[in-house]
């Protein structure tokens, strides 16, 4: 466990492997709510937080619960409804705790329950840091960071996105690529520009 | 040319300026830097920078045509986008590279977000960063200059990564452009005397330029070498695209931020992860990537630099 | 008969899930690298929609309406991991190639959306056929952008050469070229539609 490592994660999960970009996790806000930079930033740091802490949340499920008992194979099962439960207990907590907040993002809150980027982190922590049904030296670190650097990723996506939309108001796109295609091109493009980032050594 | 937008009583003097001037002139601005492509690298060079800029031509009057919209094809703008496409290719690529780029850059780059004007990223390196993802084969096999067979040879952007020292050039070699490399941005000298023309004419500002090239200047400088402040920063501005992409590309009137803040702050960025990906990367250069990503976030740093409206919070 | 039959062939163009709905991109871009990737993952995906569609047809009048979601997901996330299991003992190969989404099939928006939309308020034989109907759609989609970035990406389809002296163009098999594929993909329907009316 050394800074080389974290920051392997870092640059990977941030631009190399960006869940939306590379992974295509997450896409379906990622088009919906990325006209407005303040919904984008909203739903974005709402999918960061949960990511987060789902990414803690099923470390020790898995660690404590399903490998001493020989239930791997109920990850998926586990995972899906933990983490739904999880966003539930978020969403009273921050309703009670700060009415402001949950005006913010409360609504965001709910959509996350399915998104597929925070189920994909918990998955991919699982399938990176535990090796032959034990976890690597570090491995809780590692699937914190990661989750959180995904989340980081989310929101660069989001935000970049969110930008070069609303810019496009103003601009006379062709009929048929309007929103959806659009986006999807601009999408490809930034994964194209990213690609730069490919390879890093330190 | 931000001041002259202040707008003074009348009498208003008109002024001979349009868009198809504009753009004539940046095209002669770049010439010098083809012809020095063309003596360094020979004929290959030139079939490179008319197959694009034909492709770039034809695409963009099909387009229009097929989506009825005015025919803006001769305007210069697309004739630009090929030259600076075929500058930032290898000479001895084969033919329909330049042809499929450019098609790219012009149909993906500039079409689909409405045409002239409206592109978010600089149509040209769309192009390129899409032959270096599909055909990384051709796109970094180099010819060396003045070598009438085609003898290939590395850039010495590609020989440092490998951890190789091209010894036999001196900064002079460099700056005069005899070293492997894409078409235009070998002759330094000949961009200089096209950038010079840009900025008499006031078409583009010294901001990002030289934010740009400093940026990259300093942080090679510092983290270049395996020594802290070792550094050798002469030769990353001489070589790989820098000079170029800071004076042709990262200056999109477009797809850069509009306020003098915000152009510092694109340069800035744009020389930051050019250094970052030169120095740890996985490619030998990185101003194409560094460009497009800025281009990226160039609507999100409008936002937060533009200038408070009279009046308003 | 005929309502089933129509059932069945909406999800295959008229509502098909990925062009007209949108839904379910996730693992469509993911997983389209290659025809023989993407006929796996339409499979797998039909066979979970199958599933949840008849088993929430069936227990409809057992759910409470208030824990709907939750339960449904249980089923769901039931059948997934059948299909996962099943994956890699049959054909580890194929589970590697499709890797993490095979899980996220559960949090995959058609299916979820099929059983609150149509499963749970449909008899038996409805809930089968518009399962079937979807999955079938989803996958025929699958295989179309598949079929575009292997053929382009690789000069190949189904792993057999197609024209020898093709420069494959590389970005087609990667994330980039998969979002240039379904974007101009659903401007192209666009295109399509507006002509039409």
């Amino acid at each position: 466990m050394n800074i080389q490592q974290f920051l392997g994660i870092f640059i990977s999960s941030v631009f190399i492997y960006n869940v939306i970009l590379s992974r295509f996790l997450g896409l379906c806000p990622f088009v919906a709510i990325s006209k407005d930079t303040r919904q984008a930033f909203a739903m974005s740091a709402a999918v960061t937080f949960v990511i987060t802490a789902s990414s803690v949340v099923t470390w020790f499920i898995y660690r404590f619960l399903l490998l001493p008992f020989n239930l791997a194979y109920l990850r998926t099962l586990s995972f899906v409804l933990v983490i739904a439960a999880l966003v539930q207990l978020i969403e009273m907590v921050i309703k009670k705790a700060s009415p402001v907040l949950y005006r913010a993002f409360g609504i965001y809150l709910t959509l996350i329950t399915t998104n597929c980027a925070v189920l994909g982190a918990a998955v991919l922590n699982v399938d990176m840091f535990f090796a032959n049904g034990k976890p690597v030296p570090g491995s809780f670190y590692y699937s914190l960071f990661q989750g959180f650097c995904m989340g980081l990723g989310y929101t660069l996506a989001m935000l970049i996105m969110s930008g070069i939309r609303e810019r496009l108001e103003f601009c006379n796109v062709p009929k048929a690529m309007r929103d959806f295609p659009l986006a999807f091109v601009i999408a490809s493009v930034l994964s194209l520009s990213f690609m730069g980032f490919s390879g890093f050594k330190f | 040319m931000r001041n002259n937008l202040i707008v003074s009583g009348s009498p208003h003097i008109h002024k001979n300026e349009s868009v198809p001037r504009i753009m004539w002139t940046v095209v002669l601005s770049t010439i010098p830097a083809g012809i020095a492509g063309i003596i360094i690298f020979v004929i290959d060079a030139l079939w490179v920078i008319l197959a694009a800029v034909a492709a770039a031509v034809l695409t963009e009057a099909v387009f229009e045509v097929l989506t009825g919209r005015k025919i803006t094809a001769a305007d210069g703008s697309a004739v630009i986008t090929g030259i600076l496409l075929a500058y930032n290719l290898p000479p001895n690529v084969p033919l329909w590279m330049p042809v499929v780029g450019a098609a790219f850059s012009i149909a993906i780059g500039k079409q689909v977000f409405g045409g002239l004007g409206q592109n978010i990223f600089n149509p040209a390196l769309i192009g390129r960063v899409f032959l270096m993802a599909s055909w990384p084969r051709y796109m970094t096999t180099f010819t060396r200059p003045f070598s009438y067979d085609a003898v290939t040879s590395a850039t010495p952007l590609a020989a440092l990564k490998e951890g190789k020292v091209l010894e036999h050039l001196s900064y002079l070699d460099m700056f005069l452009g005899r070293r492997g490399g894409c078409i235009g941005e070998v002759c330094i000298l000949a961009l200089l005397i096209g950038a010079a023309i840009l900025l008499i004419k006031g078409y583009i500002s010294w901001h990002i330029p030289v934010s740009y090239i400093l940026t990259t200047a300093i942080f090679t400088y510092v983290f270049g070498a395996s020594q802290l402040f070792h550094g050798d920063w002469l030769f990353h501005i001489l070589n790989g695209g820098l000079i170029l992409g800071a004076f042709f590309m990262a200056t999109d009137y477009v797809a850069t931020p509009l306020t003098i803040r915000g152009q510092f702050i694109f340069g800035i960025g744009c020389g930051l992860l050019t250094a970052i990906i030169r120095i740890w990367g996985g490619y030998p250069e990185g101003v194409s990537y560094a460009i497009l990503m800025m281009n990226a976030a160039s609507p999100f740093i409008d936002r937060y630099t533009k200038n408070r409206i009279y009046g308003t919070k | 008969m005929k309502k089933l039959v129509k059932e069945f062939t909406k999800g295959i163009i008229k509502e098909n899930p990925t062009f007209v709905l949108a839904l379910g991109l996730c693992p469509t871009l993911a997983v389209s690298v290659s025809v023989a990737n993407a006929i796996g993952m339409g499979v797998a995906a039909t066979f979970v929609l199958l599933g949840s569609s008849v088993i929430i047809s069936l227990v409809k009048g057992f759910i409470p309406g208030k824990i709907r979601i939750p339960c449904f997901i249980v089923i769901i996330a039931t059948f997934v991991t059948i299909t996962e299991l099943c994956l890699k003992a049959y054909s580890p190969v194929l589970d590697r190639a499709l890797g993490i989404y095979v899980p996220l099939i559960v949090v995959n928006c058609i299916v979820l959306g099929r059983a609150e939309a149509f499963a749970c308020r449909n008899n038996l034989a409805s809930a089968f056929f518009d399962g079937l109907g979807m999955g079938v759609g989803f996958t025929l989609a699958l295989i179309l952008i598949s079929a575009i970035r292997e053929v382009l990406g690789s000069g190949k389809i189904l792993g057999h050469t197609l024209v020898n002296g093709f420069e494959p163009v590389f970005v087609f098999g990667m994330p980039s070229g998969a979002l240039l594929v379904i974007g101009l993909l659903l401007g192209l329907f666009n295109l399509i539609k507006n002509r039409k009316t």
